[in-house]
């Protein structure tokens, strides 16, 4: 038999049998000591008998006279008074071995031949020899073994059938003790089910037994470490980015003012290419870095709010760069929530817009769309991108037209962060529904519980007009 | 006008400083939050640019801590604050806008200019004043169809008296927004400043009042 898989499960069946099991034990035990008792009180009650008959047996056997030659194979069986069972049963005899008295119901070859006087036993029977008329009469009671047997057994059975009424409600017992004191267990493991997988706020223990209850602070001890670490990874990557970014703006200012303010072309000149320097090592260590909080960091929040001002606030920024009509920006009109952190979403933009905008043709548009449903859309008009260049596209350091500036790193880490989120970004040229261009898409995670709208099943048809305005 | 620059990064800090005043603002730069506080008690200023990191304590707080005690002063974040939900944190402690670090001197001087012109009342960045047609955003004024060329100072004195028609400016007021705290100041510059103003652009552009200062004319 299988052990049970359930704590509850186990602790009744082991209490239950060893419940039992000792039940069992004392009642074989008592039945042992009585049997013992039994016997020396049956014993005691024999030899009274033996003692009490032998005086009647002798008187009847000498108011007989001498033993009469011819019926000496005729022992004298007393009168019965009236038909009866007989516990007790006995024969008198002569040293010869001749009977000359029994009981009435005794067959005298069952008892053993004479063998001095004393209690001893038989393979049926319990026998007590006692001789008088120095040693020429010998009785023998006998009691049938059988019957101590039977009122032993009787006795067990007495001490063995409440266990068969009380093993049942024993265990019943024991089940709603368990239940009752592993409730708090329960409720336990039902408030660690109920959270979300990315949850790392403690458990609260509440009214867990103490011997549980290290283990619930264990548990809320090692979540409160691993949200710190999460943290600490996080402010890393933040205050990383702000001690880079600080030193570079100061240079790239300077650089700028030097531009401004000197009236050598030369030294302008120089001024120039020193900005233009700044610049592109200010791109690659912020796409490093990037790379290091898609790879590192946590990329869901504990709970889920609406990325539409997200979306929003990064369209604009970039708009800022692009000129504001570069960038077309669509929003569904209800929340779409999310736990995704906002600053990954930032990245995963910031980078596909870049993409988009560096790569795309410069005259048309740049299409951003967010779907009810959490589909994020990036759409640039230009040349279609040969199949064989697209696969390769979001792996590291490629670019599908190396004169094209860029770090070669943006799809890359859009892609690692659409891997960490269960996601995919998926790259289609020509757009879908038409002969030109590049669409970068991939599915957010949403909250199920955000509302769906079918209205925003036309993507591309939105595509199909922007290539041909 | 009269800017405030709380940043505590001496090359970065030196660089904006530099193009406000060549813009032909005065720029005050205080590198902690307990000095702009002194500041801001005693000077009415026109614009904060509030850097977010400071050696004691941290812009959005402080903006809004500003905020609650009912000082209105526009003030543009300065941040290198990578993170997209601080930036949402800032406009919402009340920033007017924000530039994320690096950003290009001449971006900087555009937003301090929108931000302002959303201050007077009137985004558009054009003005017609008389036979004037002023750009704000461009910082150029046409006299008849023809560019004016004006200096920094010449300029951020004609925009200090647009911002405000009707409103009189005193002498000392007017040295305030082309000055910063501590600056050598002749005490005949803004007679200097106005009458070549008004020789650009025409005598009736500035009011005098006699005692008390002056005015945007009738252009």
């Amino acid at each position: 038999m299988r052990a049970p898989a359930s704590l509850r499960g186990r602790l009744a069946l082991w209490l239950g049998l060893a419940l039992v099991a000792l039940w069992l034990a004392t009642a074989l035990l008592t039945a042992g000591l009585m049997r013992r008792e039994l016997d020396a009180l049956f014993d005691s009650a024999l030899q009274e008998s033996a003692e009490r008959l032998l005086p009647l047996a002798v008187n009847d056997v000498l108011g007989r006279g001498p033993a009469d030659e011819n019926d000496e194979d005729d022992p004298r069986i007393l009168g019965v008074i009236a038909p009866h069972d007989e516990f007790l049963t006995y024969v008198l005899r002569d040293p010869a071995g001749r009977v000359l008295l029994q009981s009435h119901a005794v067959d005298p070859a069952g008892f053993p031949p004479w063998d001095g006087p004393g209690i001893r036993s038989t393979a049926t029977l319990r026998l007590y020899n006692i001789a008088a008329l120095r040693d020429t009469v010998r009785l023998t009671v006998a009691e049938p073994l059988a019957h101590r047997a039977r009122i032993a057994r009787e006795a067990l059975w007495m001490l063995l059938l409440p266990l068969l009424v009380v093993a049942p409600l024993a265990f019943a017992a024991i089940w709603l003790a368990l239940r009752a004191g592993l409730a708090p267990l329960q409720r336990w493991r039902e408030r660690l089910a109920a959270r979300g997988a990315r949850d790392l706020s403690p458990v609260s223990a509440g009214d867990l037994p103490s011997e549980l209850a290290p283990i619930a602070a264990t548990l809320d001890d090692v979540l409160c470490r691993l949200s710190a670490a999460f943290e600490a990874e996080r402010s890393f990557a933040a205050n990383a980015a702000h001690e880079l970014r600080t030193p570079l703006a100061g240079a790239i200012a300077q650089a700028q003012r030097l531009q401004a303010e000197t009236a050598d072309p030369a030294a302008r000149m120089r001024a120039t290419a020193m900005e233009a320097a700044l610049k592109r090592l200010l791109r690659v260590s912020e796409r490093l870095m990037q790379l290091a909080r898609a790879e590192g960091a946590r990329l869901r929040r504990d709970s889920a709010a609406d990325l539409c001002p997200v979306v929003r606030i990064l369209v604009e920024e970039q708009g800022r760069d692009a000129g504001d009509e570069r960038i077309r920006l669509r929003l569904p009109e209800a929340a779409v929530l999310s736990d995704l952190d906002p600053d990954a979403l930032a990245i995963i933009l910031r980078n596909l817009i870049d993409n988009a905008l560096r790569h795309g043709d410069p005259a048309k548009p740049v299409d951003v769309t967010l779907t009810a449903e959490g589909i994020l859309r990036v759409s640039n008009d230009g040349l279609p991108i040969p199949p064989e260049t697209l696969a390769r596209l979001a792996t590291r350091f490629t670019r599908a037209d190396s004169r094209a500036e860029g770090s070669g790193l943006g799809l890359a880490i859009v892609a690692t962060i659409a891997e960490r989120i269960g996601s995919r970004l998926q790259l289609t040229s020509p757009r879908p529904g038409a002969t030109s261009g590049l669409t970068a898409e991939m599915m957010l995670p949403c909250a199920s519980d955000c509302e769906v709208e079918k209205r925003d099943n036309r993507p591309s048809h939105h595509s199909a007009s922007s290539s041909a305005s | 006008m009269r800017i405030l620059l709380i940043e505590d990064d001496t090359v970065l800090g030196a660089a904006v400083r530099d193009q406000i005043t060549a813009d032909g603002h005065s720029a005050d730069w205080v590198h902690r939050l307990d000095a702009a506080s002194e500041h801001l008690r005693t000077i009415p200023y026109d614009l904060v640019l509030l850097d977010l990191m400071l050696p004691d304590g941290r812009g959005i707080p402080y903006l809004r801590a500003l905020r609650g005690r009912g000082n209105a002063t526009p003030v543009i974040i300065l941040t290198a604050l990578d993170q997209v939900s601080d930036r949402i944190e800032g406009l919402n402690a009340g920033a007017d806008d924000y530039l994320i670090k690096p950003f290009d001197l001449a971006e900087l001087t555009a937003r301090i200019g929108s931000v302002a012109r959303r201050y007077a009342g009137n985004p558009n960045p054009l003005i017609q004043h008389g036979d004037l047609e002023i750009d704000l955003a461009a910082r150029s004024v046409h006299r008849a169809g023809r560019l004016v060329p004006l200096t920094a100072r010449e300029w951020a004195l004609f925009e200090a008296l647009l911002g405000h028609p009707g409103q009189l400016f005193s002498k000392a007021q007017l040295e305030d927004k082309l000055y910063a705290f501590g600056a050598e100041v002749e005490s005949n510059t803004i007679e200097v400043h106005v009458s070549r103003l008004r020789k650009k652009l025409g005598t009736s552009v500035i009011e005098t009042e006699r005692g008390l200062g002056y005015r945007l004319g009738r252009g």
